[in-house]
Order: structure tokens, then C-alpha cells, then sequence
């Protein structure tokens, strides 16, 4: 927690969610941690920006949600990907990938 | 899609917040524990490990509040909190939420009660199919005259014209109707075929009337109103057996018109009349209806008539006295003159709204001043401006919802009243009712109510300094200057509104004075009426047939005269004051020792020379109905005894007609043509000049009269025969008595009784209705507006207790006080009568149609309704004025 300053950058929030739920159906910590995980602690996500983001995408229609034993045999409210968030993944993945080259050419370029 | 996901998801949440908020909690403390135990896992001892996460989750309250504010219910919710928090603060302050509401309701109510009226009158369409196809067909005369139509225009208008899927032509009038259970007088209409067919009305029983009964001299018919077929046909099924007997004729019952189907208004039954192409051109008998085709539009047709017209001018030149022709969408015909008086009252119950949420508004900028400091503090602990624009909105809105709901009640009560203050001719009032549009306008007065109230509370509050409001202190009681100077503007708006609708009132209570004590030119007091139609009136009738009427009338004129009780008792061809206009009215020759004219035609091409032709109505009496109305001879005499059926016809003249038509000469002596009124050919002579008579109503100019014998020119075909009898019995006796008289001498006519007040009652009806209403709506106005100046000024006072204190205190004596306060309100009232004045000086012009005798700018009515306006505003300030100067100087230098 000593890193460099690493907010989320404005709206990637949304596709890093889809993205960890690509898998297999978690619980809200399951996500933030797998976040942090796979970004290797460059990304900490916000537990009420989470949660609220879980309601926004839940009503667009790309959540589904269900509360469901955990394997400590707890209550938890799992989130899955429906298949309109599967295709939304898809579109964020493929913008974000151009951006993302388009970016890195210029600062090459620059470099 | 995801719309309907949004929708749902919120009214699940909407409809138990409480789980929703159990789930998101549970979710939170559910990512708490994993977080603790996450952090167990990497090692650090348990409270260390719960405190770290707490501290990276931020806060469990805060988290569930994030996730709660997501989603359009939460704005629901919010809403409903203010709604619910304006409810309990409106409640606890009852004395301003009672007035707010009451005044509300009496601005809402009244509007909606008189927009009931307007809907029912002006806005709602006619009951036929189609209406808006369905036009009325004048002839028009050079100078813009609508006339009726002659035959054979009509005809030329129907076969030329192609814009018109049906035209037809009809007139209606009072006739005998024998064949139901009883013998009646009833309204008739000879209607030619098209007619039903341009109303788009079929029978709802029976059948409409078949080709050979829709010629000239084709078989006889008749269709029943429902109501005749109730009445007198006891709603039979089998309608073969009934026949009516109408002037002499026999027409079998082949239909009924539906319920509700009243056209002519308050026609009894329609008899088929075809075109009869010997009439003249200029024979204006009929009045005509047509249904424009489809995808025409009525200027189309118009101008389409008005090209036919054209050309019947260019053919027949002088013989014909159209030039064009006028087509006007049967509903406008219909509501005539009618729409300037609701317009009227319309706008004045708009301008009563006006000052109600003027008053209103007032109030709530006291009630904001008083809140400052509680408002202060709402914007001091977060509340942006949007959410006190809300709570000032959810405040306006229970306001205006409790006043609308109290003044739908109201106009609901109102309109059951409505009835018997209407006046009698107004058209299609029986349709006033509170339906749905009538609701939907009361809606959306409350909701503009709501609206504005709240965003000029909001602005109010928001123009207002947070922290100056804060540091105020103890003396939020007081408002600031500004928005003192605010409600003197509101008040002075409301004076001058005010003002306005008083100008009105007071426009129309003086033209109605001026109408009621305008002379009729008779005496109308104690006269009782008897209307009747002798059978078989025709044009051309039997001498023995005319002198058997002659006979008959004299008989019942002498039994009449032998009741006790009875005093002078006359005789008139025509009922004198006619609600329309049944007297005949026409051309006369002047002959001048002229041959009179053996023909019709020879009649009418002497009447082209203007020089010797003038234009009267004709009126058949008897010399005792002179007398028994109160009709002054002016000069010359009276029919007398000498005046049989072989000596020389006489005529009596009204003054107006001897004004214009012999202005320089002496009209008495002159031998004129009067025989196209009546079929007689026979000059008149004429041998006296009697006073006028208003016989149209008070508000028009006498009309010229030519008055006839009936003993010398008998009863024909115009007549509708009217006795008068002039008596201070009590008429319910009288008439039993009389119709006993008519019973024992005519057995078969039917008479209609009545008085001659009731007669004329109905002639001002209208206006006494417009006035009453427009009076009633100027003192509420005035009511409101005292309250008003009552409640700027009070405030004031409360707001300068200190100063009072001060100043008495520095020897400024109690009448000083006085002078101070009322003057307030004085100036307000002066201000809000000179802006009041401006306004009336441009509005009341809209009423000129409306007035009699009074100019729209009177200055007496002005001038009385601004002393009366500045009276009631010294009063209304005289209240709290007088508080003032009764205040103990040392208990308002303490006050704070």
C-alpha cells in the first residue's frame, strides 16, 4: 500500500468487473481481490464504488445475482456474467485494446 | 429492455426498502469478513486484521449509503421524505396552510366551475358524426346582410355546387299539433331531404322519410322527437296507428329521432317540404344546413357558394339581392353572441385565480422570511440548491393539491346550482357537468398552481444570503427589506387585478341599471299572456272562414272581459315582445294616390324605387291592446268602431317609423301597400301615430311598426294570435277562468298561459347571470386583496415594533402612529389602483359588445371602483394600524 498513486483509471472500473467475472461467478471481495491479484496491487478497488458499480451493472443487464453458500458455508451474494455482459466484455476489451496501442505507438513515437 | 430492468429493479426496491437495505448490509458486513479473513490469512493477528479492514472499506455506514443512493428510486425516496416532512410543517402551521388552502380552493373552484360551463357551451363538440363538416348557408347581401335562403337560390346553390355532400334547407315554428294524447303547442320543422342526412342522424326507430314523401306535394310524413314520442305517443312500439294533425293536414308518424337529437332546438317533429319553384327569388324563408364533402374545406365551400351567387347576381341583376354567400361551421351559429359573456367570465375568474395565488404567494414569502434561519441551516449541512427547490416544490404541491381537491368539491356543488341561475337561452347548457376534461383543466390549474408557487418560494429563498441569515440570530422573526418590497409589489399586482374585475362588474351593473330603467314603451306590469293559433290559417282564406275568426276572437276577447277581477283585455297578432323576432317584418309602398298594385310581381318592381317603398314590421291588433299594454296614442286616432271589413283600411304607426320614413312630412293621411305581409292587397290608410315599443328586447332600438286592424284584415297566416290582459287579480285564478273560456269557444286550440314579467324576465336573464357571476368573483377579488394589504402591512407592523417603540418614545404621538401604518397601505393602494386603471382602460374595451348605454371607459365606474378599492385598502391597514398605535413604547423597545 506504499505504491505510487493508482486509482482506477475513469471507467475501467465497469470492464476490470466483467472481465474478473469472465470465469466463474464471485462474491464482492472475491472480485476486488482478484483485481488486485491479477493486477499485481497496481489496482485497489474501492468497496463502495464496487458495490455501487455491482447495482449499476446489475440493472444495465450484464449481472445476474444470487445469494448462495460460500465454501465456508456463508451467505454471499455471488455475481455472474449474463450474456449481454459477455458481449459488452467483448466491446470493452477490443476499444480498449486499440486505445491502449494508439497510446503506447505515440509515446513510442515521442520516446 | 434494460429500461423495464431499471423500472422493476426500482419498484422491488421501492416496495420493501427495508430487505433491500437488509441485503446491501448484509453484502457490506459479508466483504468485511472476507476482507478480516483475507487479511487473517496473510498473517495478522485478528483485531489488528478487523480494524484494517474497516479502515479500508471506509467505514460500513458510508458504504451502505453509497450503494443505497444508486438507482431513480432513491430520488423517489427522497422525494416522498420531503413530501412527507412539507406535510408535517404545512400541519403544524395551520392558520397559514387553512387560508393558503381555502383561498386556493375558492380560485380553483370558481375557475373550474365557469370552465365547466365554457366546455360545455364552446369547446365541446356537437353530438353528430363529423361535426366540424356541418355548416350553416346564407345568402349575403351587398352590404354583408345574412339573409335566409329563397327557393329557387337554394336550389342553385344545391345542384351547382359541388362541395357539399348533403345541403338542405328547413324552418321551424310554433304550430298545433293534435294526434297524441292531447292537443299541443309544439315547434315544427319542414325540412328538405338532405337534412337528416347533413346532421348525419338516422331515426332511432321507424324509418326517415322515402322518396315520394320528399317531393313537392308528395305524401305526407312526420318524424317525432323522443321526447313527443314519450310524452304523447307513450313511447309506442307500433307507430302505424298514430297520425298528426297539424294545420289542417294529416301526416302519418313513420319515425322517432333518437334521444338527444334536437334540432331545430326544441323542435317536437319534422315534416318533409320540398323546393317550390314558382317562389321568388327574394323570398328569404329558409334557413339552410349543409355537411361539406370530405376533404373540402368550409372556405373551399365558400368560396365555391359564393361564386354561384355571383352568378345568380349577374343573371337576375336587380331582381335578386344576394351578391354572395356566407358558410360558417354550424357550431360557431350555434354559441352566436354567447362566447364574448363566458369569454368574460372566463378571463374574470382567471384574474380571481390570479389574485388568489397572489395572496397565496404572499403568504408563502412571509412564511420563508420566518424559516431563514432553518433553511440556513438545511444549505449550511449540505442541501444543495435543487433539494430546497423540492422541498419548497413537495410545500406548493400539497397546497395547491388540498385547495384543488377543496375546489373541485366545490365547483362540483357549483354546477349543481348552475342550473337555475343559467339563463334560459343559453345554448347546449344542459351538457354543464364536472367530466373528465373538466377535471383534467382543474388538474392542470392545480399543477400550474404547484409549480409556480414553488419556484417563487425557491427563488425567494435562494436570493437569500446563508450567512447572513445565519448570523441573524434570535430575530429570524423578521424578513428582510427586500422581500418586504417583494409583497408590496405581490399586493399591488393584486389591487390592480382586482381593480380590473371591479371595472368589469362595475361596467356591467351600470348598463343593467341603464337597461332596467329603460321604458319598454309599455307598461308590463300585471299583464297576463295568452297565446293560441286558430286551425287552418291560410294564405288565401275564405271571407267566411275570416269573418268566423273575426267572430271567434271577439267572443273570447268579451267572455274574457266579464271575469271578475279582469281589466282591460287586447288583441295582437303577434306576441308583442318576442324573444326572437315573430313579428313579420318586410317592404311597404308609399302609393300617393298611386294605383295600388293588382300582383305580387307588379308589388315588387314598384318596391325597387326606394323613393316610395320603406320597411316595417307588422303587427295585427286591436284598438284595446293599445290600451291594455299602455301604448300612448301620439297623434292622429285609434282604430275605431267605424273601421269595418268594407270601409277603408287604416294603420296606426310607431313613432320611429313616422321619424325615419316621414321625417319633413306628415305621415298621417298617407295611403300605403302593406299586402305582402298579409295576402290583402287592400291599401292602408294611415290615421295615427302611437309611442314606441322596445318589442325586441331593452337593449334594442324600437322597431318600426306598422299597426293593422285585425277586424278589417282578419287573421292570416302570419298571425300567431296573443290576448293580453291587464289585471290586478291573482292570475292563477284568472287563468283557470280563462282557459274554462277557451275550453267552452274553442274546444281544439290549445293556449299557452303566462305572465308578462316572466316574458321579460328571460330578456335580461343573461345579463343578470354575467353580472351576478362577474359581481360575485369582484368581491371575492376584493376580499382577497383586503386580506393581502391586511397582511403586508401587519407584517410590517410586527416588523417595526422597535421603530414604533423608538418614536413614541421620542414623543411621536399615537395619531402619528396611525398616519404612519395606514399610509403603508395607502400607498400600496394607490399604486395598485393607477397600474389598475391602466389595465382596465385596455381590457375593458374587450367588453364593449356587452354594454348598453355605458362607454367601456366610464369614468364614474372608474372612479367609483377605485374609491371603493381605496376604502376597503384604508381599512384593511386601519387593523394592524391600530395594534401599532396601541403598542406600549417600553414592551417594544424590548421586542426583538
Amino acid at each position: 500500500m506504499d505504491e505510487p498513486n493508482t486509482d482506477l483509471i475513469q471507467g475501467t472500473l465497469d470492464m476490470l468487473i466483467l472481465k474478473a467475472l469472465s470465469l466463474e461467478p464471485m462474491h464482492g471481495f472475491g472480485i476486488a481481490r482478484r483485481i488486485e491479484q491479477v493486477s499485481r496491487g497496481v489496482f485497489k478497488v474501492n468497496p463502495g464504488s464496487l458495490l455501487t458499480a455491482f447495482q449499476r451493472l446489475e440493472r444495465v443487464g450484464w449481472l445476474d445475482s444470487e445469494w448462495r453458500q460460500t465454501d465456508k458455508s456463508r451467505r454471499a451474494k455471488f455475481y455472474s456474467l449474463t450474456r449481454s455482459g459477455r458481449k459488452q466484455l467483448e466491446v470493452e476489451t477490443t476499444n480498449w485494446n486499440r486505445r491502449a496501442s494508439a497510446i503506447a505507438r505515440l509515446l513510442k513515437a515521442e520516446g | 429492455m434494460s429500461l423495464w430492468r431499471q423500472f422493476t429493479r426500482g419498484l422491488r426496491v421501492l416496495g420493501n426498502r427495508k430487505a433491500a437495505d437488509q441485503e446491501t448490509a448484509d453484502e457490506v458486513s459479508h466483504y468485511l469478513e472476507e476482507a478480516t479473513a483475507a487479511l487473517i490469512a496473510r498473517g495478522l493477528p485478528p483485531d489488528e486484521a478487523s480494524r484494517a479492514a474497516r479502515l479500508e472499506l471506509g467505514g460500513t455506514t458510508a458504504v451502505r449509503e453509497q450503494v443505497r443512493g444508486y438507482g431513480w428510486e432513491n430520488r423517489v425516496d427522497i422525494l416522498l421524505a420531503d413530501l412527507r416532512y412539507a406535510a408535517r410543517s404545512l400541519a403544524g402551521n395551520p392558520g397559514f396552510t387553512g387560508v393558503s388552502v381555502l383561498t386556493l380552493a375558492l380560485g380553483i373552484g370558481a375557475s373550474t366551475a365557469i370552465f365547466s360551463v365554457v366546455d360545455a357551451v364552446l369547446l365541446r363538440a356537437l353530438p353528430y358524426p363529423n361535426p366540424g363538416k356541418i355548416v350553416r348557408v346564407w345568402e349575403q347581401a351587398p352590404d354583408g346582410h345574412r339573409m335566409n335562403l329563397a327557393d329557387p337560390n337554394f336550389d342553385d346553390f344545391r345542384t351547382r355546387s359541388d362541395t357539399f355532400a348533403d345541403l338542405a334547407i328547413y324552418a321551424d315554428w310554433l304550430s298545433s299539433v293534435s294526434g297524441g294524447s292531447e292537443p299541443v303547442r309544439v315547434n315544427i320543422a319542414e325540412v328538405s331531404s338532405g337534412f337528416f342526412e347533413a346532421l348525419g342522424v338516422d331515426p332511432v326507430r321507424g324509418r326517415g322519410f322515402a322518396a315520394e314523401e320528399q317531393r313537392l306535394h308528395g305524401a305526407p310524413a312526420a318524424i317525432v322527437s323522443y321526447g313527443y314520442w314519450q310524452r304523447y305517443l307513450g313511447g309506442a312500439t307500433d307507430l302505424s296507428r298514430f297520425h298528426l294533425r297539424l294545420e289542417a293536414a294529416v301526416y302519418p308518424v313513420i319515425g322517432v329521432m333518437p334521444e338527444g337529437f334536437d334540432f331545430p332546438a326544441g323542435v317536437a317533429a319534422w315534416i318533409p317540404r320540398e323546393f317550390d319553384p314558382i317562389l321568388s327569388r327574394t323570398a328569404h324563408n329558409w334557413r339552410c344546413l349543409g355537411r361539406v364533402r370530405d376533404g373540402v374545406t368550409v372556405a373551399q365551400a365558400r368560396a365555391n357558394l359564393s361564386a354561384i351567387a355571383r352568378r345568380i347576381r349577374n343573371q337576375y341583376g336587380k331582381k335578386v339581392d344576394l351578391s354572395d354567400a356566407a358558410v360558417v361551421p354550424l357550431a360557431d351559429t350555434l354559441v352566436g353572441d354567447v362566447r364574448t359573456a363566458l369569454l368574460t367570465l372566463l378571463a374574470a375568474v382567471g384574474l380571481l385565480l390570479l389574485v388568489a395565488c397572489a395572496n397565496v404567494a404572499g403568504l408563502l414569502l412571509a412564511r420563508t422570511s420566518a424559516r431563514r434561519k432553518e433553511l440556513a441551516v438545511r444549505a449550511a449541512l449540505g442541501a444543495g440548491r435543487g433539494r430546497l427547490i423540492q422541498q419548497f416544490l413537495a410545500e406548493s404541491f400539497w397546497l395547491s393539491l388540498a385547495g384543488g381537491t377543496l375546489g373541485i368539491l366545490i365547483a362540483a356543488w357549483a354546477v349543481r346550482l348552475l342550473p337555475a341561475i343559467l339563463p334560459a337561452n343559453l345554448p347546449r347548457q344542459e351538457g354543464v357537468a364536472v367530466n373528465t376534461p373538466v377535471l383534467l383543466f382543474a388538474l392542470a390549474a392545480i399543477v400550474a398552481v404547484a409549480v409556480s408557487l414553488g419556484l417563487f418560494a425557491a427563488w425567494r429563498a435562494a436570493t437569500a444570503d446563508l450567512q447572513e441569515a445565519l448570523m441573524a440570530g434570535s430575530r429570524s422573526y423578521s424578513g428582510t427589506g427586500a422581500s418586504q418590497r417583494l409583497r408590496g409589489f405581490l399586493t399591488i399586482g393584486e389591487i390592480a387585478t382586482t381593480l380590473v374585475i371591479l371595472a368589469g362588474a362595475g361596467l356591467l351593473g351600470r348598463s343593467f341599471l341603464r337597461l332596467i330603467s329603460t321604458s319598454p314603451g309599455f307598461n308590463p306590469q300585471n299583464l297576463i299572456t295568452m297565446e293560441f293559433s286558430l286551425p287552418a290559417p291560410q294564405w288565401h282564406m275564405e271571407e267566411s272562414t275570416t269573418v268566423r275568426q273575426i267572430h271567434l276572437v271577439d267572443d273570447i276577447l268579451t267572455r274574457l272581459r266579464a271575469i271578475p277581477g279582469a281589466g282591460t283585455v287586447g288583441f295582437a297578432g303577434a306576441f308583442p315582445v318576442a324573444a326572437g323576432d315573430d313579428l313579420a317584418d318586410g317592404t311597404f309602398l308609399i302609393l300617393n294616390g298611386q294605383r295600388p298594385p293588382a300582383t305580387g310581381d307588379e308589388f315588387e318592381r314598384m318596391a325597387q324605387n326606394p323613393s316610395q317603398a320603406g320597411h316595417a314590421s307588422y303587427c295585427l291588433a286591436g284598438e284595446a291592446y293599445f290600451r291594455t299594454m299602455g301604448i300612448p296614442l301620439v297623434r292622429g286616432r285609434m282604430f275605431g268602431e267605424q273601421d269595418d271589413r268594407n270601409s277603408p283600411h287604416v294603420a296606426v304607426i310607431s313613432e320611429s317609423l313616422a321619424r325615419q320614413r316621414w321625417p319633413q312630412q306628415d305621415p298621417i293621411g298617407q295611403v300605403i301597400e302593406f299586402g305582402n305581409m298579409d295576402g290583402n292587397l287592400k291599401p292602408l290608410t294611415i290615421v295615427g301615430i302611437a309611442g314606441d315599443v322596445r318589442a325586441r328586447g331593452l337593449d334594442f332600438p324600437p322597431s318600426p311598426i306598422i299597426y293593422v286592424d285585425y277586424r278589417q284584415r282578419g287573421l292570416n297566416a302570419n298571425a300567431s294570435p296573443t290576448i293580453l290582459m291587464r289585471s290586478a287579480g291573482p292570475a292563477g285564478e284568472i287563468v283557470t277562468a280563462a282557459r274554462g273560456i277557451f275550453h267552452d269557444l274553442a274546444p281544439d286550440v290549445p293556449v299557452k298561459f303566462s305572465t308578462f314579467a316572466d316574458e321579460m324576465g328571460g330578456w335580461l336573464a343573461d345579463r343578470r347571470f354575467l353580472l351576478l357571476l362577474v359581481g360575485l368573483f369582484a368581491a371575492a377579488a376584493l376580499g382577497l386583496a383586503a386580506v393581502g394589504i391586511y397582511g403586508v402591512v401587519a407584517f410590517s407592523v410586527t416588523r417595526r415594533t422597535q421603530e414604533i417603540g423608538i418614536r413614541m418614545a421620542l414623543g411621536a404621538q399615537r395619531s402619528a402612529v396611525l398616519r404612519l401604518i395606514v399610509g403603508e397601505g395607502a400607498r400600496l393602494a394607490a399604486l395598485g389602483v393607477a397600474v389598475g386603471i391602466a389595465a382596465s382602460f385596455a381590457i375593458t374595451r374587450l367588453l364593449s359588445s356587452l354594454l348598453f348605454g355605458v362607454s367601456a371607459t366610464d369614468p364614474i365606474t372608474f372612479a367609483g371602483v377605485a374609491v371603493l378599492l381605496c376604502l376597503v385598502a384604508l381599512l384593511a391597514s386601519y387593523i394592524p394600524a391600530r395594534r401599532a398605535m396601541r403598542l406600549d413604547p417600553s414592551a417594544a423597545l424590548r421586542y426583538e
